[in-house]
């Protein structure tokens, strides 16, 4: 794994950079590897377009009061004379006002995913955070101290992740009651062992490495090596694997409240609102309310993964691109000035010939 | 391999043991007098309450119910449900072949599917046959099971039914025995739900695998020495790149034969996922720790198997 963070990577730009071959401008260049890993994400195209797609989300679920409020509709009112026909049959999208149509008590579709999408981040964001920290914590002492620590730490992850987590959620929600709160922690409890196994992995090899030595014949104490010194380099796995975390997570939410032991109605959950459409085979009347909640979870969930998959390429050194140095934004404006003054010339070399 | 079996023979009550204990809990942290009053029927009189607690054996402290119940495990018999007082064993056994029909039929085929993705994927990296198997690989791995169980039943049984082409029966599950025909036909639809989600795993697990292998070191040496492509891609590559895909189909296998409970409830099919999720919703105790301790008892014993199957693919792992 690299040492993201750790020192800042002087290379000859040139090599990589087919445009600019010799020349009076030949130069060094200093980057962290922060800005090469940007760099490299930048010119990613599905990650980018990725990320938009979740920025746009983060968006719509912040101003999601101010969206409904402009589109007329809360999530929650049932329309009943101007949101279903009468015969008591939803309304189709585009019709009555209604975007994307109303669901079975007339309620609209639209204004329901909008507030969905607060739910699915942040359960899925709320709980990879919370997985992440203690995984982080737990992996970092098992890895460091190595010992009976490490043996109980890593026995008790093991135990954790061959429970049947699914009947374990459904069981714990139910004894409780169910509430938003308790499916975040509930999420976490089951995920963060992963983070806390990759976590491991990484420290165990990274204790041996000089700068820990180093730090450690200067006399730092165990825990400003363990936080200060070794947490740094860990910063590019947690960064991946929280991003592909999160898509996990969120189904898991949509999967509890389609089960009808997650967010409960009527607050708007992707989930919930997928099992309301399931219930009575109501969707082979109304097909909107069953496909649209269904697109925007695929769509949210295909964007984290796609965005985990292009950090991967970007920060991971074992993986695809990641070797790939691609030319600063100074090296970029000076190869398009070269090349516009080269066809400039071209074009004066003609006129002089003509 | 005595040895080993013993070994886990022993983790296997160690993990049932803790394992069952934390679902007494779980369920204990609430009130049982609540819990017996749930199964004395509505506006239930104190002492009908009573006498349900004392039915219901809840009268008893928390550690003698335990106790009672590790005593039952032992004679094999998980004990009467709160609910209707039918043996739990028999209901098991009425919803366990649905289970096992749906996984088993899926498992096949999404080994079917997701391997040879993975394999053309990893042999030829970065070429558009790549990034179509990639493509795949995200878009199922994106799809939870119930929306595309969903989105199958709306297309393929709904509107192709509505067109006046009934290839695809409703939601239903018909039992071997009574007709091997139709038992297939009703699966089908929750077979590819669950095959499609799970051989989107599998092809980025064989393609990360294979594409490990095919860089080291022997496998140039198996070309140098003048080896088909073929051979050593399959005989050499594949069958070292397959142990990480046997210990994925454990875990798969063993969890999901104790309860496919998404596919089940998308498909009303009536297996061990929807006896718990059921039982769940009843608070009705001893179903929920008998599926617990199936669900465990799955998952270590493919565990076991996994270890032997290893041994076998790979003469270096000695089994201790």
């Amino acid at each position: 794994m690299s040492l993201i963070g750790a020192d800042v990577r002087i290379e000859v730009a040139e090599e990589h950079n087919p445009d600019r071959k010799g020349g009076a401008d030949r130069e060094f260049v200093g980057r962290t590897p922060w800005q090469l890993a940007w760099a490299r994400l930048r010119r990613d195209r599905v990650a980018m377009v990725s990320l938009g797609f979740i920025v746009f989300l983060m968006l719509v679920a912040i101003f999601a009061p101010l969206l409904t409020a402009l589109i007329g509709h809360g999530p929650n009112t049932q329309y009943s004379t101007t949101g279903l026909s009468p015969s008591g049959i939803p309304v189709a999208p585009g019709h009555n006002g209604f975007l994307l149509g109303t669901d079975d008590q007339g309620r609209d579709v639209l204004s329901r995913i909008i507030y969905g999408a607060r739910i699915s981040l942040e359960v899925g964001v709320g709980a990879t955070a919370l997985a992440l920290g203690v995984g982080l914590v737990v992996g970092l002492l098992a890895g460091y101290y190595g010992g009976w620590i490490d043996a109980l730490l890593a026995r008790f992850m093991d135990i954790l992740l061959s429970f049947p987590i699914l009947l374990f959620a459904l069981a714990i929600i139910a004894r409780f009651g169910p509430s938003l709160d308790l499916v975040l922690i509930v999420i976490a409890m089951f995920s963060w062992p992963y983070i806390g196994r990759l976590v491991r992995g990484q420290v165990i090899s990274l204790r041996e490495r000089e700068f820990v030595e180093a730090a450690r014949a200067l006399g730092s104490s165990d825990l400003r090596i363990m936080f200060v010194e070794i947490a740094p380099n860990l910063i590019a796995l947690a960064v991946i694997y929280a991003t592909l975390l999160i898509p996990v997570n969120i189904v898991t939410e949509a999967t509890l409240s389609f089960l009808g032991l997650g967010v409960l109605p009527p607050t708007a959950s992707w989930g919930n609102m997928i099992a309301e459409a399931q219930t009575g085979d109501l969707f082979t009347v109304a097909w909107w309310f069953l496909v649209f909640p269904c697109v925007a979870l695929v769509l949210t969930t295909l964007a984290f993964n796609l965005l985990g998959d292009g950090l991967r390429d970007a920060l991971d050194p074992r993986h695809g691109r990641s070797n790939i140095i691609p030319p600063t934004k100074q090296q970029r404006v000076l190869a398009k000035l070269r090349k516009r003054t080269a066809r400039e010339a071209a074009r004066e070399a003609e006129r002089a010939n003509a | 391999m005595t040895r080993f079996v013993l070994r886990r023979l022993l983790y296997l009550v160690i993990v049932l043991v803790i394992i069952t204990f934390v679902t007494y809990v779980i369920f204990f942290a609430g009130n049982p007098t609540n819990l017996a009053g749930r199964f004395a029927g509505r506006d239930a009189s104190p002492q009908a309450i009573k006498d349900a607690a004392v039915r219901l054996g809840l009268n008893h402290g928390f550690f003698y119910q335990y106790w009672h119940y590790l005593l039952g495990l032992l004679h094999g018999s998980f004990g009467l449900d709160y609910q209707n007082q039918v043996p739990i064993n028999s209901e098991i056994a009425r919803a366990f072949p649905v289970t096992a029909s749906l996984v088993l039929g899926a498992s096949i085929l999404w080994l079917l599917i997701g391997i040879p993705i993975g394999i053309m994927s990893a042999t030829h990296p970065r070429s558009l046959r790549d990034r179509m198997g990639t493509t795949f690989a995200l878009t199922f791995l994106s799809m939870p099971t119930f929306v595309l169980g969903l989105l199958l039943l709306l297309v393929l049984y709904y509107y192709l039914t509505q067109a006046g082409i009934t290839w695809f029966p409703p939601a239903g599950y018909v039992s071997f025995t009574q007709s091997p025909a139709q038992w297939a036909v009703h699966l089908i639809l929750p077979w590819f739900t669950l095959a499609l989600v799970q051989a989107a795993v599998y092809t980025r697990l064989v393609r990360g695998s294979l594409l490990d292998v095919l860089g080291e070191d022997y496998i140039r040496t198996a070309r140098a020495k003048g080896l088909s492509r073929r051979t050593v891609i399959y005989k050499h590559g594949v069958r070292a790149a397959l142990t990480p895909v046997v210990t994925q189909l454990g875990i798969d296998v063993g969890t999901l034969l104790a309860g496919a409970f998404v596919t089940e409830q998308v498909f009303g099919l009536t297996g061990l996922g929807q006896l718990a999720l059921n039982a769940i919703r009843n608070s009705d105790l001893p179903v929920v720790a008998a599926v617990v301790v199936l669900a465990a008892s799955f998952i270590v014993v493919m565990n076991t198997i996994v270890d032997l199957v290893y041994a076998v693919l790979d003469p270096r792992v000695r089994l201790a």
